[in-house]
């Protein structure tokens, strides 16, 4: 067992060139656009793969929020060595939710030696449209191309999405597992490294199978199924990455505005900037209460994750891309320059998040799963439907999180999101903003009643009415965390305030400026 | 003629134009400048825009120099910047502050082809240029200009350098110097900074040690560096934001080149009603800033005295709104706006390049900052009889594409704005909401801006002196950003009840502008509803397979 502070001590001081894990030698391999090998050696030595296996195959995971702060320290630190080393734990999934105990037993040892795990969902031309995949699976053999893949070439094994039956549709297709170890000379080949905007180290390439051996991974024609919850994991997942991107923003923006001076003092010291910087420490906020929630939530409310990662991951990444950009505003020049100020960190962090938010669906996707979810959504506010001990469990911060039970994940959840639901009938504390938070939940959800299914085209109105949604499971998070666990009020304070100026349009601006005066000075 | 400059650029989708897309997305591979567009534009003489036409330059109109040069922008940003953009920079403070030898020398120069480099910019500094340190004290330069387009191939360049200890405005000159009378052993070039977007721009440094200059270097009267860079911003705040807006026109074309072409769930991308509404607000945001752009450049010739005001709000909401409609847009692309290769890469070099907007030649606070001090007197009523009114139909010319500009007198910019209020952009409003003809939802919208113009007389005028300096506070900084989004409304409203015939004429953009900046104030969500996405999406649609450009002018792009 290790912990993130283990992980953050391991990774050294990254002003200091000589080590591995510095400004220097990242923005390096960043420019030559070379793969950090030699970084996802150093976390396999210090035993990261371990908690990507979960513990009843033998390996370290036991608690998905702990798994989240160790590849939140990695992404704080580079995002391309995270997402690069990361892999392995997408690229497993499949085989922990619907493997045989051999199979996974086998596949966790694997992971534990350091052996690299790749998921291959996407196609040309596809994109986040699984069904119209053209790989196929017949007999246990795959044939064609997956493209875009994170890992394609550097990976031994691979899961496969794939087609086994002609008709295709929801049971049309199956996750296979391959070995390219043991697969026959011929049988596949690489398409070559796609150079990308950002987290150009990273092996972002594709494979393509001719008649290759693979075996299957739970029930044939589950495959879509399979994806589909397996994606509830790594969405929320996702949601780790950008806290770490967004930890490295507000370091490289605050350490610089505390050492700059324009027009005769610091500029830490200027309100605009004050401003910017409190508004940011509470987008922050909010998005840690989200992921919180939402890595807990795997272990104590599986059923409803369908919802809850979405939200992860419609709201998590976008909220962090405009936390960097509010951080670019600050470091003004020093956010293009790809030399000074860190060796670049912060437009090299820039480039590399803005993958974060299309990787494993979109906002567009997860929103879309968002709005099937309306009626049950605006049913469960309605009955006021809550699985209290689920709820308690996920708040309480003193309660370890009981084993996770992956079975119970669903394709959709049908009693919506207890959290929010709470919010409804729960006790409000004397909190600002409280009271507003409720009052804009009863106005969302009657909207989220009014919305007729739509068979085809879903209107941009709706995706307005899941992003409002998103920003209620964000204030019911930050309540309910507050509520149950106490804590700094206005950190609180600030972060509802961050969620009803965006609701609401309430002004915000006085909650940032105390928010600011407690990080900043502190 | 823009015509002629997208003609010669020819098709840039055409994989085998050696000016098309892929050879620009090639040469920011390779960090270089776009060499094979370069030797078309200086067989073109593009450097002869930049030269007023009493010099021989073909330099008329501010806006006209800025449709000359959108091509340009819309084909690559480096080279709109690396090429052309910088030189003009300098150049417009010697238009400004120079003796007349000194523009016949600049002109000559820019007309043979040259580039001048603009050395105002020092790292630890930023947009606080009177902490400048590199100094002129007696006719010999020492120190560094930093992060300067074309350092070492330019020939010439407008050095601004502290000649006086003293605290205050009055402490700094601008020199003009032609590389080749100082002593090259004086001057030294730092190497390159490497830069996230437009890389194939030489962005260097120059070091000067006790490097004499020719006595007749200075420009102007010793002392006047900081007034004549803050007149030139006036035309060079409008003119780079302007010209950026050709960024948001390829990368609007490019995604709908994708959204076209590709088949998701069973029908095009840009079927998808969702997506449809994003290009069309896309489409808004490009029309409302080209509006405010063309407007405030036409009135740096009708009204130069309210150019400080108008430049600096100008880059204050077209920056942002070009930035955050190319985020936008890259959601509508997926993966593909990541990918640096294949039809679609030269999206992702927009996206990097388009930064420069946020905090090239001033950052966006820096803007407000410039306007706050001014708000207290703008708010004001103006008193007609101290100042004269505006004549009948004086401003009309703003607002008409094509019509007749009195000449660009570079010597009527003043540092602040001269009429007690700035009257051209906000009577507009009045005159427009006034009509009842015009549409209800654009009388409704205007009704908007016109009672945030008298909420804002109100809270400009309870500035205290306190409120106004580089102290100021989140909330009296959003008074000129208030006003900001008041003046550009003023923009689309007068573009529109000017224009006589053919989509201008039609309210749907107007209104779709509007919607847009309204959200700037806090009303509404700046969606547009689903009658003006479905106007707006058409006519981009048309514009798109039609291959005419997306501002206001809608002339023919090649492809």
């Amino acid at each position: 067992m290790t912990t993130a502070a283990d992980l953050d001590r391991v990774l050294g001081d990254p002003a200091d060139p000589r080590l591995l894990f510095s400004y220097a030698r990242l923005a390096e391999l960043d420019r030559a656009e070379e793969f950090p090998a030699d970084h996802c050696r150093e976390l396999d030595r210090f035993g990261l793969p371990a908690h990507y296996a979960p513990a009843r195959f033998g390996g370290d995971l036991r608690s998905y929020p702990e798994l989240l702060e160790l590849i939140r320290t990695v992404a704080r630190r580079d995002l391309t060595v995270a997402v690069a080393h990361a892999k392995t734990f997408l690229g497993s999934i499949c085989v922990w939710l619907a493997g045989d105990h051999d199979q996974a037993g086998r596949l966790a040892r694997e992971v534990r030696a350091g052996t690299p795990v790749s998921w291959a969902l996407t196609e040309r031309g596809h994109g986040s449209d699984l069904l119209a995949g053209e790989v196929t699976a017949y007999g246990g053999r795959l044939t064609g191309q997956k493209w875009l893949i994170n890992n394609a070439t550097r990976s031994s094994l691979l899961t496969v999405l794939a087609r086994t039956s002609r008709a295709g549709g929801p049971r049309g297709f199956s996750v296979m597992l391959a070995d390219k170890r043991t697969l026959p000379e011929g049988s596949y080949r690489h398409l070559p490294k796609v150079p990308t905007h950002g987290i150009r180290g990273a092996d972002i390439s594709g494979i393509e199978f001719r008649d290759a051996p693979a075996t299957l991974v739970g029930e044939p024609g589950g495959g879509l199924e399979l994806v589909l919850k397996a994606l509830q994991l790594t969405r929320t997942f996702c949601a780790g990455l950008s806290l770490g991107a967004a930890d490295q923003a507000l370091r490289q923006a605050t350490s610089f505005t505390r050492n700059r001076h324009l027009y005769g003092r610091r500029l830490i010291d200027m309100p605009h900037v004050r401003r910017t910087l409190g508004e940011a420490h509470a987008g922050r906020i909010v998005a840690e209460a989200v992921t919180t929630v939402a890595a807990r939530s795997i272990h104590t409310l599986p059923g409803e994750m369908a919802v809850v990662s979405a939200v992860a991951k419609a709201f998590v990444p976008a909220r962090v891309d405009e936390l960097i950009a509010a951080c670019g505003t600050l470091l003004g020049a020093r956010a293009f320059l790809t030399e000074v100020l860190d060796h670049g960190a912060f437009q090299k962090l820039d480039r590399d998040h803005r993958v974060v938010a299309i990787f494993d669906g979109s906002s567009f996707v997860n929103q879309n799963t968002l709005i099937n979810h309306f009626p049950a959504l605006a049913r469960g506010y309605r009955k006021g439907t809550v699985d209290e001990p689920g709820l308690r469990r996920t708040l309480d911060m003193s309660l370890p999180p009981p084993a996770a039970d992956t079975h119970e994940l669903a394709l959709s959840s049908r009693n919506g999101s207890s959290l929010v639901q709470r919010l409804r009938a729960g006790y409000l504390p004397e909190l600002p903003g409280a009271a507003e938070l409720r009052q804009a939940c009863e106005e969302v959800h009657e909207q989220l009643a009014r919305v007729a299914p739509a068979v085809r085209d879903v209107s941009p109105e709706s995706f307005a009415l899941a992003q409002r949604y998103e920003l209620c499971f964000a204030g019911a998070a930050v309540l309910g965390l507050h509520v149950v666990n106490g804590g700094d009020e206005s950190r609180a304070t600030a972060a509802l305030a961050y969620i009803l100026a965006r609701l609401t349009g309430r002004p915000a601006g006085a909650a940032y400026d105390r928010l600011a005066e407690e990080v900043l000075d502190a | 003629m823009p015509e002629a400059l997208e003609r010669l650029l020819g098709d840039p989708w055409d994989p085998a134009n050696p000016l098309g897309y892929a050879e620009v997305v090639a040469a920011d591979e390779r960090r270089e400048m776009f060499a094979a567009a370069e030797r078309e534009l200086d067989a073109y003489g593009l450097s002869a825009e930049f030269v007023p036409s009493a010099y021989g330059g073909r330099l008329t109109t501010l806006d006209g120099l800025v449709r000359i040069m959108r091509p340009v922008w819309r084909r690559d940003p480096t080279l709109g910047l690396g090429y052309g953009l910088s030189s003009f920079i300098a150049a417009v403070n010697v238009w400004t502050g120079g003796s007349p030898d000194q523009q016949k020398r600049l002109a000559e120069q820019l007309l043979g082809g040259g580039r001048v480099v603009t050395g105002y910019h020092e790292l630890a500094h930023g947009n606080d240029f009177a902490r400048t340190e590199l100094t002129g004290y007696g006719r010999r330069l020492n120190g560094a200009k930093e992060v300067v387009a074309n350092a070492r191939r330019a020939e010439s360049m407008v050095v601004f350098a502290r000649t006086s200890p003293e605290q205050g405005s009055r402490s700094h000159s601008q020199f003009l110097l032609s590389k080749a009378d100082l002593p090259p052993d004086r001057l030294a070039y730092l190497p390159r900074f490497g830069s996230m977007g437009m890389r194939g721009l030489d962005l260097g440094g120059i070091v000067f040690t006790e490097c004499p200059m020719p006595a007749d270097a200075l420009l102007g009267s010793p002392g006047e560096g900081i007034e004549t860079a803050l007149r030139s911003f006036q035309v060079t705040r409008i003119a780079l934001p302007a010209m950026m807006v050709g960024i948001l026109d390829t990368g609007l074309r490019s995604v709908l080149r994708f959204a076209t072409a590709r088949r998701l769930y069973g029908r095009t991308a840009a079927d998808i009603p969702y997506l449809r509404a994003t290009l069309a607000g896309s489409f808004a945001d490009l029309l409302l800033c080209d509006a405010f752009c063309t407007v405030a450049a036409r009135a740096v010739h009708v009204l130069p005295g309210e150019a400080s005001v108008h430049a600096s709000l100008v880059k204050y909401i077209v920056s942002k709104r070009l930035i955050d409609a190319m985020d936008r847009l890259s959601r509508v692309l997926g993966a593909h706006f990541y990918i640096r290769q294949g039809e679609y890469a030269i999206f992702q070099k927009l996206l990097r390049d388009v930064s420069v907007v946020g905090f090239g030649h001033a950052a966006r606070v820096a803007c407000l900052a410039t306007v706050l001090p001014q708000m207290p007197r703008l708010a004001r009523r103006a008193d007609p009889v101290a100042e004269g009114p505006v004549a009948a139909g004086a401003v009309d010319p703003l607002f008409r594409l094509g019509a007749d500009l009195p000449p660009l007198d570079f010597s009527r910019l003043t540092v602040t704005s001269a009429r007690g209020r700035v009257e051209s952009l906000s009577a507009v409003l009045r005159t427009v909401a006034g009509q009842a003809g015009a549409d209800p939802e654009l009388r409704r919208l205007a009704m908007v801006f016109i009672t945030e113009l008298n909420g804002l007389e109100a809270d400009a005028g309870q500035l205290r002196p306190r409120d106004l300096g580089v102290d100021a506070s989140p909330d009296a900084l959003a008074v000129p950003a208030r006003f900001a989004a008041v003046l550009a409304a003023g923009a689309v409203l007068g573009m529109w009840w000017h224009a006589r015939s053919g989509f201008l004429a039609d309210p749907a953009w107007a209104v779709a502008a509007l919607t847009r900046l309204a959200a700037d104030l806090g009303h509404g969500d700046g969606e547009l509803s689903g009658a003006l996405v479905e106007r707006l999406a058409s006519e981009l649609v048309g514009r798109f397979a039609g291959a005419r450009a997306f501002d206001l002018a809608d002339s023919p792009v090649p492809g």
